[in-house]
This record gives structure tokens, sequence and C-alpha cells, in this order.
């Protein structure tokens, strides 16, 4: 039955920018985009339970690398696209490296993350191989060599793929040994250790890995629209966004990030939505934040382990 | 039982009644089909997020515009077609804004006015190229918008380039007449696209009129507290301090450097955010003698006064924002009468060559060169006990400049 199900949404998902206008099509990338991001969150937050604030830090990373090697060096984008990956890699290995190191945890390792983001931010506000507060322009040129669609569905689609890989990903953890000891780091640290786990390599390991997701995030997000700069990039409301979406469907299960994707870009754009249908509202449009915020306190009181609870699946243990 | 009920209407009075529907309905199409099509204007501002205020004044000129034009018997030349606004809020962010524009064009948009923030600006109207629908930009300082070689971006007012030789220029005739007071400044930008890029300008020129410059300080959006910076400038001690940045973190720093009543030959801003009635009228002590080089009404224009009385009136701020939306508005429809269609090839064609007369605006006949409008100009102004006056071009000022300022006692 649930493999059944599991189908339909695929098919669903597949069929669906066919027959929707471009608009619907685009929020449909937006929420697969959203979980794709989310769902790198997800593996080391969710997981592994190494909460971070900055993951736009991995996303900013995979953004400007590819940025640069594209529009500086002339690289292709679709080669700058893995070089951005391993980078965001690299950063996320490193962050972990020198955190844990220090023995942060817990609340003291997301507060760093935050730091190293914003230490990102600045850099890049300054550097001149980023153009500082400038940002960087990709030049348009709509064929699919260069990364970029004239027809939005393509778009679409890579997003789709970037999801489904996020989600094979995400089961690969809930069934292999790496992930397992993930949740036992997760659960316990000392416990962790003590049978055995090499608990900061497999923590690095996992921040490697979310880097590199996000990075990929990063480069997408620039392909799509063509410009960057530090505070889009390295931004924290990118932080917030991968956070929220893995909080509000679930954090540490496979389908959370997609499930919270679905839920707050559907809330934002029909909030967004009722100004149009309705004309009284056409002038009170900060409105549509408010209803967005009091369904957002609504659903981390009422549920507290995301949407994913309600499929009567808890936390993967 | 059924067959016994009889209906309360006799079968000839519903024939008639029917046919009479019938006849209304099929009719109804006829007289609606005489009705020319309103024409569908995309309005995206960020009326939510950090820039809320200057959005909304945008949003509200535009919208008066719109108005103005359908009172005024709509697009002539389209059999008195009106404009129908379709309102976007871009949250400042780029995505959202990139959906907006996504949004309207299934609702069928002959153009898009927008967006306040360049970044935002820059997607979007990359976003509307696609469809090859006219994009203009009213509120937008980077000159990337128009340097990119689209085809539908139109901007009218000028870029920070043009705004920044033009204020060097003045600058460096208002120091000469001042027997050369002031030798070095301080730039102080937002580090977004805007400021940078003018902070930029700034410290490559400012040398050719004999001005060193000591430092150039960035700050974030939003900034909440200007002590270390006001500190920095005090110890650095220039004669002129230089600003480019939003609303409140223009408002926040002339406040800051008031307070600590640092000495300044002139406070000068380019494209200084916060430089309106709003703060001259709620600080006046604060903004006594700044200078602006900005967007401004032509203070000689009858439209353009009788317009001002009309947002105050109605309890708003004649702000930039508001009359650069209004003109971008009045330009849009001045090309579709024009263009005699919606149709966006004939409306970018109309507007690649629009001759459009801004009353407004101290501008000359418009004339668009890849997108920029090179009849456009700003203006210099100077705060004065509470009110704003212009200072230069020399045949729109209203008061002679004062420089350099008094210093604190």
């Amino acid at each position: 039955m649930r493999h059944l199900a599991l189908a339909a949404a695929l098919l669903a998902a597949v069929v669906y920018p066919l027959l929707v206008p471009n608009y619907l099509a685009t929020v449909g990338m937006l929420m697969f985009f959203t979980a794709f991001i989310g769902q790198s969150w997800n593996i080391s937050g969710g997981f592994a339970g190494q909460t971070s604030f900055g993951h736009a830090a991995f996303f900013g990373v995979g953004a400007y690398t590819s940025t640069i090697l594209q529009v500086t060096y002339g690289w292709n984008p679709w080669l700058a696209w893995p070089a951005a990956m391993a980078m965001g890699g690299l950063v996320g290995a490193g962050i972990a490296v020198l955190s844990f190191r220090a023995g942060l945890r817990g609340s003291y390792f997301a507060l760093i993350t935050l730091a190293f983001a914003e230490v990102f931010r600045i850099a890049a506000n300054s550097a001149s191989i980023t153009r500082g507060g400038l940002g960087m322009l990709i030049k348009a040129d709509q064929r699919p060599i260069n990364f970029q669609f004239k027809d939005q569905i393509w778009i679409y689609y890579l997003a789709f793929a970037l999801c489904l890989v996020s989600l094979l990903i995400a089961w690969w953890l809930t069934r292999s040994r790496f992930g397992a000891r993930l949740v036992a780091i997760r659960e316990n640290e000392d416990a962790a250790r003590a049978l055995g786990i090499d608990v900061f390599t497999e923590k690095v390991k996992v921040l490697a890995l979310s880097g590199a997701m996000c990075a990929a995030g990063g480069t997408f997000y620039a392909q799509k629209y063509l410009y960057i700069d530090p505070n889009i990039a390295f931004g924290i409301d990118k932080s917030v966004e991968m956070l929220l979406v893995t909080m509000v469907g679930g954090a540490g299960t496979i389908f959370g990030p997609l499930i919270g994707s679905i839920a707050l870009t559907t809330i934002n754009e029909l909030t967004r939505a009722a100004a149009s249908v309705f004309p009284a509202l056409k002038n009170v449009q900060p409105l549509s934040l408010i209803v967005y915020g009091a369904m957002l306190v609504l659903i981390v009181a009422r549920l507290p382990d995301g949407f994913a609870s309600l499929l009567g699946r808890r936390r993967h243990a | 039982m059924a067959t016994d009920k009889k209906l309360p209407v006799s079968r000839r009075g519903f024939i008639a009644g029917a046919g009479t529907l019938a006849a209304g309905t099929m009719g109804f199409p006829l007289i609606g089909g005489a009705q020319p099509a309103a024409v569908k204007v995309g309005i995206i501002h960020p009326v939510t997020g950090f820039v809320a205020y200057a959005g909304s004044q945008g949003r509200f000129g535009a919208t008066l515009a719109v108005d103005d034009v359908n009172k005024a018997g709509g697009i002539k030349s389209m059999g008195g077609a009106k404009l129908e606004p379709l309102l976007g809020d871009s949250q400042s962010k780029v995505e959202v804004g990139v959906a907006e524009v996504e949004k309207m064009n299934e609702q069928g948009v002959a153009a898009y006015i927008g967006c306040y923030q360049s970044p935002v600006g820059i997607a979007a109207s990359q976003a509307a190229a696609k469809y090859n629908t006219p994009f203009l930009i009213d509120v937008g300082a980077s000159d990337l918008l128009v340097t990119r070689g689209l085809k539908n971006v139109f901007r009218i007012k000028p870029g920070f380039g043009a705004c920044v030789d033009q204020g060097i220029s003045l600058l460096g005739d208002l120091n000469k007449k001042a027997n050369g007071v002031a030798k070095s400044a301080v730039i102080v930008h937002e580090s977004g696209e805007f400021g940078t890029g003018t902070a930029k300008l700034l410290a490559s020129k400012l040398p050719s009129i004999g001005i060193q410059v000591k430092e150039v300080i960035g700050h974030d959006n939003p900034t909440r507290n200007f002590d270390n910076i006001a500190l920095r400038i005090r110890s650095a001690a220039p004669d002129i301090v230089m600003m480019s940045n939003y609303q409140n973190e223009y408002v926040l720093l002339a406040r800051t450097l008031y307070q600590q009543k640092v000495n300044l030959a002139a406070m000068y801003s380019i494209l200084g955010g916060g430089f309106n009635y709003k703060f001259a009228k709620e600080q006046p002590d604060v903004s006594q003698y700044m200078i602006d080089v900005n967007h401004w009404y032509n203070p000689k224009s009858e439209k353009a006064l009788a317009l001002k009385k009309r947002v105050e009136a109605a309890g708003k701020e004649f702000t930039f924002e508001v009359y650069l939306a209004y003109t971008v508005v009045d330009l849009l429809a001045d090309a579709l009468e024009h263009a005699g269609s919606a149709d966006k090839e004939k409306l970018t064609a109309a507007l690649d060559a629009s001759t459009f007369k801004a009353e407004l605006m101290p501008y000359g006949p418009t004339k668009f060169v890849n997108g920029q409008n090179e009849g456009g100009r700003a203006e210099v102004m100077q705060a004065i006990k509470g009110d704003i006056k212009v200072i230069a071009p020399e045949q729109f000022a209203e008061m002679p400049p004062v420089f350099p300022k008094p210093k604190f006692t």
C-alpha cells in the first residue's frame, strides 16, 4: 500500500508541471528546492542531532564557488557544480573539525555555525573575488549547456531530481550502519563513544555530506536567479528556512523536510494570494505574514514533532 | 401526487421570461465586447520587510497614477482602455519577486513596474525577459539593471553612476566657492549593491576635486546602532561625511552624528534613502543643512506641486518613491497611447522610441539608450528648518546653498 502511494505521488510530481501554468510550476520548483536544502540540514541536524543555525555558510559557498568559476574563470556551470559541492563538503568538514576539536556541542555548536556564516558573509562583502557588495551577475544565456533553461519545466524537474536524491540519501541513512551511528550520537554522545563509535570522525563526515548537499543547492539557486550577493547567499534567512521546513515537517525523518516545505510554501502562497483574491486586502499584504506567523505558531504548538508525526512515525531511531 | 403539482408560472409566461433572459444573456457579451479590455500592469514592491516604508510609498504613487490615467479616460488610442493594477509584494526577497513575475504573467500583464531593490529588480526583470514583457524600473539604483543587454528593461531615472558624477561636480563647485574648505571625506554606505557601488565610484572620483578619502565604512541592513561608526568618523575627523544607505540607517546615522556633535563642513549624501520631508519635519535639528543628491521633483512644475498637495492631503509624504512610480506609470500610459495596443512587441518598441516628457521631474525629453533614459538627471537639495529646498541645478534652485554648515557650539 505504501509503495503504491509513493508511486502515485511520484507520478503526480512528474505530471504536475505539464498540467499547471508556469507560476504553479515555479511554486512546485520552490517546494522541491526548499525540501532539498532542508534535507541537507536534516541530515546533520535531524539524523545526527548537530543543530546548526548557519547552514547558509554552505549554501553561499556553493553559490559563490560555481559563480566565480563560471564568471571569472570561464568554467562550464555543470562542471563548476561538483566543484562547488566539493568546496561545500570541505567547508563543512573544516567547520566540524574546528568546532568538535574545541568540544562544542548543542547550543554552542549551533551558535558557532551562525558565527561562521556571518564570517563568510562579511568576507564575501569585502573580498574583490566576490565583487563585495556589488554581487555577481551570471550572463543570461538560456541554453541547457549553460545550466539555464528557457522552459520553466526543466528547472522544475531538476529541483525534483535533487529532492529525490536527497530523499534517497535520507533513506540510505535509515538503513546504513553510518546512519545508525549518527542516531546513536544524536541520542547520547557519551554512550555512543562507549560503544566504540568514533564520534568525532562521524560528526565530521556528516557535516561534510550536509555541506556538500547544501552547496549543491547554492549553485542551483545562482543558476536559477543569475545573481547573488553576500546577503542573498549567506543571509540568515536561508539558514532559518532550512531549519524551519525540517522542524515543521519532522526532524530526523525521511520525508520531514519535503512535508514541511510543501506545508510552508502552500501557506505562504495562499496567504499572499489572498491579497489578489479579496480586493479589500490588496493593500494589506503584511497581513499575509501575520497569518503565516500565526499558522507557524499553531503548527509548532500542536505538532512539536512536525507533520511527519501525523503519519504515525516519530523520529527515526 | 407529484404530477398534480402546478408551477406557479404559466407556460406562456415561462417562455416569455426565458426568451427575455436568453436575449439578455446573448446580448450582454455584445455590449461587453464593445468595452476595450483593461491593460493589466504588474506593480511589484517590497511592502513587507526592512524597506517596507519605501516600497509602500512606491505602490502608493503607482496606484495613484493608475487612478488618474483611468479617470482621464484611459488609453484613448485603445478605445479608452483602463489600466488594471496587479499588486505584488516582493517581501524584499529575490525568489518572491520572481514568483510574482510568474504569477502576473499567468494573469496576462502587459508590463511590470518595480522593484525598489536592485537585486530583486535584476532577477525579476530577467524573469520578465523570458516572456518579452516590458519591465519599467521606478526605483533601483544599480547600473547592472540596464547594462545586461535586456531589450525589455527601461529606467527613466538616472542610475548611481550618473548621480555620482553630478554630485561630485556640484560638490567641487561648492567647495571652490567656499575656498576649498573641505579637504577630506569619510564615506559610509550600506553593504548591498547600491551602497557599495556608489561608495566605490565616490572613492575613485573624490580626489579629482581635491578631496581625500580617509575611510570607507560599510554597514549591514538593518543596522540598529551607529555609535561605533560615529566614533570612527570622529577619530578620522573628516570635513565631509558622505552617505549612501536606505531610510532607517540614513536617519539613524545622521541622528547619531548629531548627538555626538561631530563637526563637519557638510553631510553630503548621494541617493540618501532617508532624505525626505518626513525626516526633515520629524527631525529638523538633525537634518538641518544636510545635502543630498537624489531624484527629486521639479519644484517649478505646477503638476508636481499639485500632486504634492494631494499626496500630503492623503496623509502621505511626497517622497521620491511616490513621484518616480507615478512618472513611470505615466510613461507606460504614454507608450500604450503610441503603440495603440498592449501587444508586448509594439509596447517595447514604443518605449524604446519614447520621447515622453516627464512633467513631474526636472528631465528633458525621454531618450532610451539600451534601456537607460539619457534625459534624466538628479537634483541637489538641502534641508533647512524642517523643509527641503533645491539648491542645484541653477534653473530649479529655490535657495542658495549653505556650505560649510555652521559648527556646533
